[in-house]
C-alpha cells in the first residue's frame, strides 16, 4: 500500500517534469523563412521573438531568404538535404502538393487535432492543407486577395466611377489615356503578374471551375474558350490601355509610376499596399472587382494563401510542431492582422473590431465573401514547369497579340508534354 | 662489426618508393579534393544527363529522351544561337577596343596610371553588381540613358525639330525583346574591355624593344608599324584573348539572369541560365544535366585550343 503511494508520488513527479519540460523546450529549432520585404519581415521577427520568450531555452535560429530565390532554389536544397530546416513557410495549393504527394512533408495531424484548429479554420482552408490521402501537412495562416487598384485622386479628378463591367472598364481606360495617364501599369520583368491576368479574365470569361481544369492540365490550351480569352486581353493591349513594354519594370517600378501618378490602375495582390507611401495611401490607393465580362458566369477571385509545413527529415520534429501550434494560434493571427493587415484564416479573429479604422480590409473581406469560388494563382495552382512556360507566353503574348494562337499552339505541346509525364 | 647491406633491397628503387611515399602524401589530398569536387560532380552530370530526375525523387534513365528533347526546343535553339551571338560580338568589340585602349596606354599619355586603372575597376566589381548598376541605366522611366537621350531629344526640340524628348522615356532597353539582348552584351562588354587591355598591356611589355627600334630606324611608324611588327607580335596574346573571350561568353549568366534572366520570353536566354532554370525551377535536374554536357562540350573545344596554344609558349619559353 505505502509502496503504491510512492509509485503514485512518482508518477506524478514524473508527469509533473514532463509537463515543465513541454512548456519549457530545449534543444535547437530552425525557422527559415521567405518574408524578405520591410513590412513582413518585422513581423516574423515579432512573432519569433515572442515564441522565444516562451521558451526561453530553446536554441532558435532564423533566417530570411529573399522570396524569389527561396521559391526557386532555395526550398529544394533544403528538402533534399538530410538537416533541412525545421519549419519553412511555403504556399497553399500545387506548390504544397509537389512536396506532400513527393513524401517531403511531415505529418502534423496531431498538431491539428491538439490545438482543435477544426473547429476555427474554414473547410475551404482545410482542403488546402491536407496531403491526397487526408492527412495534414500545412498550416495556413495568412491570404490577401488580388483586385484592381486604382488612384482614387485621379479617378475623382476626371469623375470616373468604379467600373463594374468590361464595357465601363474600357471606358474609364479610354478616359484615362486620353487625359495622358498610363490607364493601366503592368508589369513583366517578373513573369507572374501576367499568371494574374490570365487568372482574371479566364475566370471572368470562362468561370473559376473551367479555369481550376485548366491549371490542372486537363484542358487545351488550343481551346477555343482559351482564345477567346486572348481577344479580350488584346482589347487592351491594342488601344495601349496597358503600360508598353512592361518587360522592362519590375512590379515595384510599375507601382512606382502608378505612385508617381502616371499611371492609373494596377492588378496587383494586396502586397501592393506594403510599396505605397503610408501617409497618401488611404487618400489615394483604392482598388475595384475585376470587371464583370459575362454575368451569367460564376464570381472567381483570387487569394493566394501563405503558411508554414515542416519538411519529413526534420531533425527536431516536437520543436518545430509546437512552433507551428504557436504560428497557428489566434494571438499570432492578432498580430499579423494589426501588423501588416493581413487577412487571418482562422474565423474566432474578430476582423471587424480588428480592422475598424481600416475600410480597404473589409471591403476585401467582402470582395472574397461574395465570390462564388476561390483560387490561389496560377504559378501556385499549376505545375511550376507550366507556370514558367505559360506566363512566359502571356509576356510573348503582350509583344506580339497577333501571334496568340501561334504561342497557345506552343503551350499546348508543352502540356501535353508536362502533364502526359505525370 | 659491421651490418652486412642486406641484399634484396636495391637503393635506387629505396629511394624511389621513398619519394612514392612524399608523392602520396602530397598529392593525396589535392587529389581527393578534386576527385570530391570536380570529377564526382563532372561524372553524375553525364549520368543524369540521361535521367529523368526532379531532385527529389529517385532519378530514372531515359536514355536519349533529353537530348531529343532539346534540340526540339524553341528556347534551347535560342539559348545555343544567342551564345553564338555573345562569341562573335566578344571576339571582335572588346578585343579591338581593349587592344586600341592598349595601344594608347602604352605610349606613356598623361594620367596613364589612373586611366588603366579607371578601364581595369569594371573586372573588379562583382558580376552581379555591374548587372544591378546596369539595370539601372537601363531603366526606361528613371534610366540614365533614356534621361540622356532624353535630354540630347530635348536640344534638337529647342533648335526646332520635330522630337518629343518625353518618347525616350519609352525605349524599354531590357524589356523590349529587340533590344534584351544587345543590351545585356554591351554591359558585358563595358566589363571585357578592361580585361583584354590588361592583357595585350602585358604582352606589349614583352615585345622586344631592339627589333621595334630596328624597325623604326628602317622608316616603319605608326598604322604600318603596328600592322607589320607590333600585331604579329603579339599573336601569342591574341589567341589568348580571344579564346578567353569565347569562354567567357559560353559562361556568360550572372549577367543574364540579374538583368532578364532571359527575358522576356527567351529574348536573351543563354544556355548556361536556361540550365539553371531548368534543372532549379522546373524540377528537371536530368534535363538540365543534358544542357549542361552540350555547354561542356562546346567549351571543351575553346579550352582544349587554349591550352595547347598556352604550352606551346611555355616550350618556347624554355
Amino acid at each position: 500500500m505505502k509502496r503504491r503511494i510512492w509509485l503514485v508520488a512518482a508518477l506524478g513527479a514524473f508527469l509533473l517534469t514532463a509537463g515543465l519540460t513541454q512548456s519549457n523546450l530545449t534543444g535547437r529549432l530552425v525557422y527559415n523563412s521567405n518574408q524578405s520585404d520591410p513590412k513582413p519581415r518585422a513581423l516574423d521577427a515579432k512573432i519569433v521573438e515572442a515564441f522565444k520568450k516562451k521558451y526561453p531555452n530553446l536554441q532558435m535560429e532564423f533566417n530570411t531568404v529573399d522570396h524569389e530565390t527561396f521559391q526557386d532554389t532555395s526550398i529544394r536544397t533544403y528538402l533534399a538535404s538530410d538537416n533541412p530546416p525545421d519549419v519553412l513557410t511555403w504556399f497553399a495549393g500545387n506548390r504544397m502538393r509537389a512536396f506532400s504527394s513527393r513524401g517531403l512533408a511531415a505529418d502534423i495531424t496531431d498538431v491539428w487535432k491538439s490545438n482543435n484548429w477544426e473547429k476555427v479554420y474554414p473547410k475551404g482552408f482545410q482542403a488546402l492543407s491536407k496531403d491526397a490521402s487526408g492527412k495534414y501537412v500545412f498550416v495556413p495562416v495568412s491570404y490577401y486577395w488580388w483586385a484592381m487598384y486604382y488612384r482614387k485622386d485621379i479617378f475623382n479628378k476626371l469623375g470616373l466611377k468604379e467600373p463594374k463591367t468590361w464595357d465601363e472598364f474600357l471606358a474609364v481606360c479610354k478616359k484615362l489615356k486620353d487625359a495622358g495617364y498610363t490607364p493601366i501599369v503592368n508589369a513583366a520583368k517578373e513573369t507572374w503578374p501576367q499568371g494574374g491576368w490570365f487568372d482574371f479574365l479566364d475566370m471572368r470569361v470562362n468561370g473559376p471551375a473551367f479555369h481550376k481544369d485548366l491549371t490542372d492540365g486537363k484542358i487545351a490550351y488550343t481551346d477555343a474558350r482559351v482564345k477567346k480569352v486572348f481577344t479580350y486581353w488584346r482589347q487592351l493591349v491594342d488601344n495601349k490601355y496597358l503600360l508598353e513594354n512592361p518587360a522592362a519594370y519590375t512590379w515595384q517600378d510599375a507601382a512606382n509610376l502608378m505612385i508617381q501618378g502616371k499611371g492609373a490602375m494596377y492588378l496587383m495582390g494586396d502586397f501592393l499596399r506594403d510599396q505605397y507611401p503610408d501617409d497618401r495611401e488611404a487618400a489615394e490607393l483604392d482598388f475595384f472587382r475585376f470587371p464583370i465580362i459575362d454575368p451569367k458566369v460564376p464570381i472567381g477571385e483570387e487569394a493566394p494563401t501563405d503558411g508554414y509545413f515542416i519538411p519529413a527529415k526534420a531533425k527536431n520534429l516536437a520543436n518545430a510542431k509546437a512552433f507551428l501550434s504557436f504560428l497557428g494560434s489566434k494571438e499570432v493571427a492578432e498580430m499579423a492582422a494589426q501588423d501588416v493587415g493581413r487577412l487571418p484564416v482562422r474565423n474566432d479573429v474578430d476582423v471587424k473590431t480588428l480592422f475598424k479604422d481600416k475600410p480597404h480590409i473589409q471591403k476585401g473581406i467582402a470582395l472574397l465573401a461574395d465570390a462564388d469560388d476561390i483560387l490561389q494563382f496560377y504559378d501556385r495552382d499549376t505545375v511550376p514547369e507550366m507556370a514558367r512556360l505559360g506566363m512566359d507566353g502571356f509576356v510573348k503574348f503582350l509583344s506580339n497579340p497577333t501571334q496568340a494562337d501561334a504561342i497557345l499552339a506552343d503551350l499546348e505541346n508543352q502540356r501535353k508534354r508536362i502533364f502526359g509525364q505525370q | 662489426m659491421q651490418t652486412a647491406p642486406r641484399p634484396s633491397r636495391n637503393p635506387r628503387m629505396a629511394a624511389s618508393l621513398y619519394q612514392a611515399r612524399w608523392l602520396v602524401v602530397f598529392l593525396g589530398l589535392p587529389l581527393l579534393l578534386y576527385s570530391v569536387w570536380v570529377i564526382y560532380p563532372f561524372v553524375r552530370t553525364f549520368t543524369l544527363a540521361f535521367a529523368s530526375y526532379d531532385g527529389l525523387s529517385p532519378a530514372q534513365w531515359i536514355g536519349w529522351q533529353n537530348f531529343r528533347e532539346m534540340f526540339q526546343a524553341e528556347a534551347f535553339r535560342l539559348a545555343l544561337w544567342h551564345n553564338l551571338i555573345w562569341i562573335l560580338i566578344f571576339i571582335t568589340v572588346p578585343t579591338s577596343a581593349g587592344l586600341g585602349l592598349a595601344m594608347v596606354l602604352n605610349q606613356g599619355v598623361r594620367f596613364d596610371r589612373f586611366l588603366k586603372i579607371a578601364y581595369y575597376l569594371p573586372l573588379v566589381l562583382a558580376p552581379v553588381v555591374t548587372a544591378m548598376v546596369w539595370g539601372w541605366i537601363y531603366h526606361p522611366q528613371q534610366g540614365l540613358l533614356n534621361t540622356v537621350i532624353a535630354g540630347f531629344l530635348g536640344i534638337l526640340k529647342a533648335v526646332g525639330f520635330d522630337v518629343n524628348p518625353e518618347e525616350a522615356r519609352n525605349i524599354g532597353w531590357l524589356g523590349d525583346p529587340k533590344l534584351a539582348l544587345i543590351s545585356v552584351i554591351g554591359a558585358a562588354v563595358w566589363r571585357q574591355v578592361g580585361y583584354v587591355m590588361v592583357l595585350y598591356l602585358a604582352g606589349l611589355k614583352t615585345l622586344d624593344s631592339e627589333v621595334l627600334e630596328a624597325a623604326k630606324v628602317d622608316g616603319a611608324e605608326g598604322w604600318t608599324l603596328f600592322r607589320h611588327m607590333i600585331f604579329p607580335m603579339l599573336a601569342p596574346v591574341t589567341t589568348v584573348v580571344v579564346v578567353i573571350s569565347i569562354v567567357d561568353s559560353l559562361r556568360s549568366f550572372d549577367l543574364v539572369n540579374v538583368m532578364t534572366n532571359g527575358g522576356p520570353f527567351n529574348s536573351s536566354e543563354v544556355l548556361a541560365n536556361y540550365m539553371v532554370k531548368t534543372a532549379f525551377h522546373d524540377y528537371r535536374q536530368g534535363y538540365a544535366a543534358a544542357v549542361a554536357v552540350i555547354l561542356f562540350l562546346i567549351t571543351f573545344v575553346f579550352t582544349l585550343i587554349y591550352l595547347r596554344q598556352v604550352m606551346q609558349q611555355e616550350e618556347r619559353n624554355t
